[in-house]
């Protein structure tokens, strides 16, 4: 029994160490083939266009002076950057004002450091800044100061007790001017704090547990930066050079983009707030309170068509740009650009003041008028070659994690899908786990078909292990699992059993001539013990003549 | 269990004065990178100590195959047996000499580079997690292609543990580079470790001497 066990335990460690081993090796090959097809993607399969905007007023798109009209473009940088490897993704997500730090500010000026970040051991915002004090002899003194930020105020000590937050969503784009806006999960609370001038704290409503908002981004709303970029062109209006507006036209120019730039973006009244259904709301900076909805995030399309309704979590990449006129300060509308889990497609959509889609775009083949999801495999020279690599090696995986990854498909965040080394978001089957055409047992029925290959290779080598196993005189029950883990495990099981195999050099069995274990106590062919009965001699004899 | 250890490390002190150099080398470059660096330099920190922990590693793999392959083909645990010593304390000894190894190089490191965070990072509790995360990652990281090198060394040839060991090896660092420092590669390295060593356990407890 105990040798049982340990038979079992060995296999168990083998069988781990040639599953990480197997998968890490896979995950190069198949980072490899994705990169590539990343590299040779034509800038037309990366590249959204919007063009006139829409935000800006028609008195200024269809100015007779117009140059050039407002557009919106957006493009994916590289989707198989090494920021999203896990070393890059570790350094860049825990550096002060990354997307998993605490510390939302953090530098040493002026000879002392000044600071913004979450103290979960206390709960509460802890900022230390640089106050400048006007003495009586006209000299400005700088003084350093701490504050202590929890649910329940302000205080200037330590000791003091104002509340903890448990799991504060922090928009740090206002820091520079000295505000910090925070949202606590647990509490359901915004918060505000104004520190610059005079200490200032905003307190805003609870939101009631039956409403749907459910925030995860406030502020400028972005993710992963690195993958996707955004932006908005501004018109151009040819004007004359006695233009008593001094703010933004250079002298020596015939013609200026009239509109401010996003580089320039202030925005005054409201800021966007990311629900985690992907909706974005416009939240009043004063009283914290939602003031409407302002748009949501587009869907890309992808290799096979997904939900239409795509939540923060399903795509690798969104950034958001809110427009406001620098003329009246009023919020016009928002673009939204996101990219989809693979990597493979983008989309762009432009929504109004009133949180209506006004113009969207994906990206697309024009030549072929598929979508980039489906062009990026096999749109471009030797791109079916590679996509074909990344599928057979797909089908090296173990296929009950090919399966596992089907009907996981929604479950990982985007971003971690991209270091996924056992389960694969974004296999070719966990697309399809993903499709929403075709009803579920189609959809199944499909799945298998792309793990065919996987399957039959599985179905091989577990012939070949059954065959084997019963050479080497294996029991029945233990042929059995050995021939369902192969299955299970394809290549993985196979090689797990070479490595585990009892290493026995079989004797002729005295009866049935076969080779048989000489550390059984019966045959395992034909079931006879050691001491075969001596043949009894026939009574008849042949003889000559 | 302390004349044997004694004997592995005495046997293979090759290994351990190589171990004194290498933190030596370390704890001077991260002390200079630290002086001469920008503190939110990490990411560049970051990079030049990969070539490091490379070689760290692939040492200790080293280490391991160098253990196994001598007890094998000089046939010392043979001559051991003969005395009233058991294998698993032999194997035990041997266990615990790789961990002195490791730790004689690691150890150093961490009171440095410890110091150094409370000379130069900001007094914030909210940035003191770095040294911890990366450090524990290697310590496993080290331990783990150590216990691989155990594995692959147990046997006659010398080819296929020096070519698999250092393939092998290669593939689990790149571990780091897909997983990071977080808690699911510690995780996973915890579990190739405790692997490796029922593999070794096994291999080397049911071989004839």
């Amino acid at each position: 029994m105990r040798s049982r066990s340990n038979y079992l335990i060995q296999v168990l460690a083998a069988g781990f160490i040639v599953l990480v081993f197997l998968s890490l090796s896979l995950f190069w090959a198949s980072w490899t083939c994705k990169s590539i097809l990343a590299d040779i993607m034509p800038l037309d399969y990366r590249t959204v266009d919007i063009t006139p905007s829409g935000l800006v007023p028609a008195d200024f798109e269809s100015d007779p002076n117009m140059l050039r009209r407002s557009g919106a473009h957006a493009h994916i940088i590289h989707p198989e950057a090494p920021q999203s490897l896990g070393f890059m993704n570790y350094f860049l997500g825990r550096s002060p004002a990354g997307r998993h730090s605490d510390v939302y500010l953090l530098k040493y000026d002026n000879e002392a450091w000044h600071w913004i970040y979450f103290d979960s051991s206390t709960g509460r915002i802890v900022c230390r800044y640089e106050i400048k004090e006007r003495m009586p002899d006209a000299t400005i003194k700088r003084k350093m100061v701490q504050i202590y930020v929890g649910p329940e105020g302000i205080s200037e000590t330590p000791g003091e007790d104002t509340g903890r937050f448990t799991s504060p969503i922090v928009d740090i784009s206002d820091i520079g001017w000295g505000r910090l806006t925070l949202y606590d999960k647990k509490l359901r609370q915004f918060f505000a704090v104004k520190f610059r001038k005079e200490l200032e704290f905003i307190r805003g409503p609870q939101l009631p547990e039956d409403t749907p908002y459910r925030p995860v981004d406030i502020g400028l709303l972005s993710k992963n930066p690195s993958v996707l970029d955004l932006y908005w062109m501004p018109p151009d209006i040819k004007i004359s050079k006695n233009n008593q507006d001094r703010t933004l036209y250079r002298s020596g120019k015939t013609h200026t983009p009239i509109r401010e730039r996003d580089s320039d973006y202030r925005a005054d009244k409201y800021m966007l707030v990311l629900d985690e259904s992907g909706q974005i709301y416009l939240l009043d900076r004063e009283t914290l309170e939602f003031a409407g909805p302002a748009g949501r995030l587009p869907a890309p399309e992808t290799f096979f068509p997904a939900d239409k309704r795509v939540t923060p979590d399903d795509l690798l990449a969104y950034r958001v740009l809110p427009m406001i006129l620098k003329e009246d300060h009023k919020y016009r509308g928002l673009f939204a650009a996101v990219v989809s889990r693979e990597g493979t497609a983008l989309a762009l959509a432009v929504f109004d003041e009133k949180g209506v889609c006004i113009e969207s775009e994906v990206t697309r083949d024009n030549k072929q008028g598929v979508s980039s999801s489906s062009a990026v495999f096999f749109g471009t020279p030797w791109a079916p070659v590679i996509t074909i690599g990344k599928f057979l090696l797909e089908n090296l995986h173990p296929p009950i994690l090919s399966l596992a990854s089907y009907f996981t498909a929604n479950s990982f965040e985007a971003g971690s899908g991209h270091r996924a080394m056992l389960l694969l978001p974004n296999s070719f089957i966990a697309m399809k786990g993903r499709d929403a055409r075709e009803n579920i047992a189609t959809r199944f029925l499909s799945a298998l078909l792309l793990i065919l290959p996987s399957i039959v290779l599985a179905i091989l080598l577990a012939i070949r292990v059954g065959k084997d196993a019963a050479i080497v005189g294996l029991s029945r029950k233990t042929r059995r699992l050995w021939l369902l883990g192969t299955i299970a495990f394809s290549l993985v099981g196979y090689i797990t059993y070479k490595l585990t195999r009892p290493k026995i050099t079989l004797v002729t069995c005295a009866n049935c001539g076969k080779p048989r274990r000489p550390d059984t106590g019966i045959c395992h062919c034909c079931g006879s013990k050691w001491d075969v009965p001596e043949l009894t001699p026939p009574a008849w004899r042949v003889t000559n003549g | 269990m302390l004349t044997l250890i004694r004997r592995e490390i005495r046997d293979h002190i090759v290994y351990f004065i190589a171990a004194v150099i290498f933190s030596a080398i370390l704890v001077a470059f991260i002390t200079a990178t630290r002086y001469n660096l920008d503190w939110f330099g990490s990411a560049v920190f970051g990079a030049f100590s990969v070539p490091l922990l490379v070689i760290l590693v692939l040492g200790f793999s080293a280490m391991g195959v160098t253990q196994m392959y001598l007890d094998r083909n000089r046939k010392i645990s043979a001559f051991l047996s003969v005395l009233p010593v058991t294998r698993s304390r032999i194997l035990t000894a041997r266990i615990i000499a790789g961990l002195l190894a490791i730790l004689i190089v690691l150890v150093p490191v961490t009171i440095t580079a410890t110091v150094l965070e409370r000379i130069f990072a900001p007094p914030i509790p909210a940035s003191s997690g770095y040294t911890a995360e990366i450090l524990t990652t290697v310590f496993l990281m080290a331990f783990a292609c150590y216990c691989l090198g155990l594995l692959n060394g147990w046997t006659a040839n010398k080819i296929a543990p020096t070519i698999g060991a250092l393939g092998l090896n290669f593939v689990l660092v790149s571990l780091v580079f897909v997983k990071g420092f977080g808690q699911d590669i510690k995780f996973l390295l915890v579990l190739v470790i405790v692997a490796c060593l029922i593999r070794t356990w096994q291999k080397f407890m049911s071989t004839s001497l």
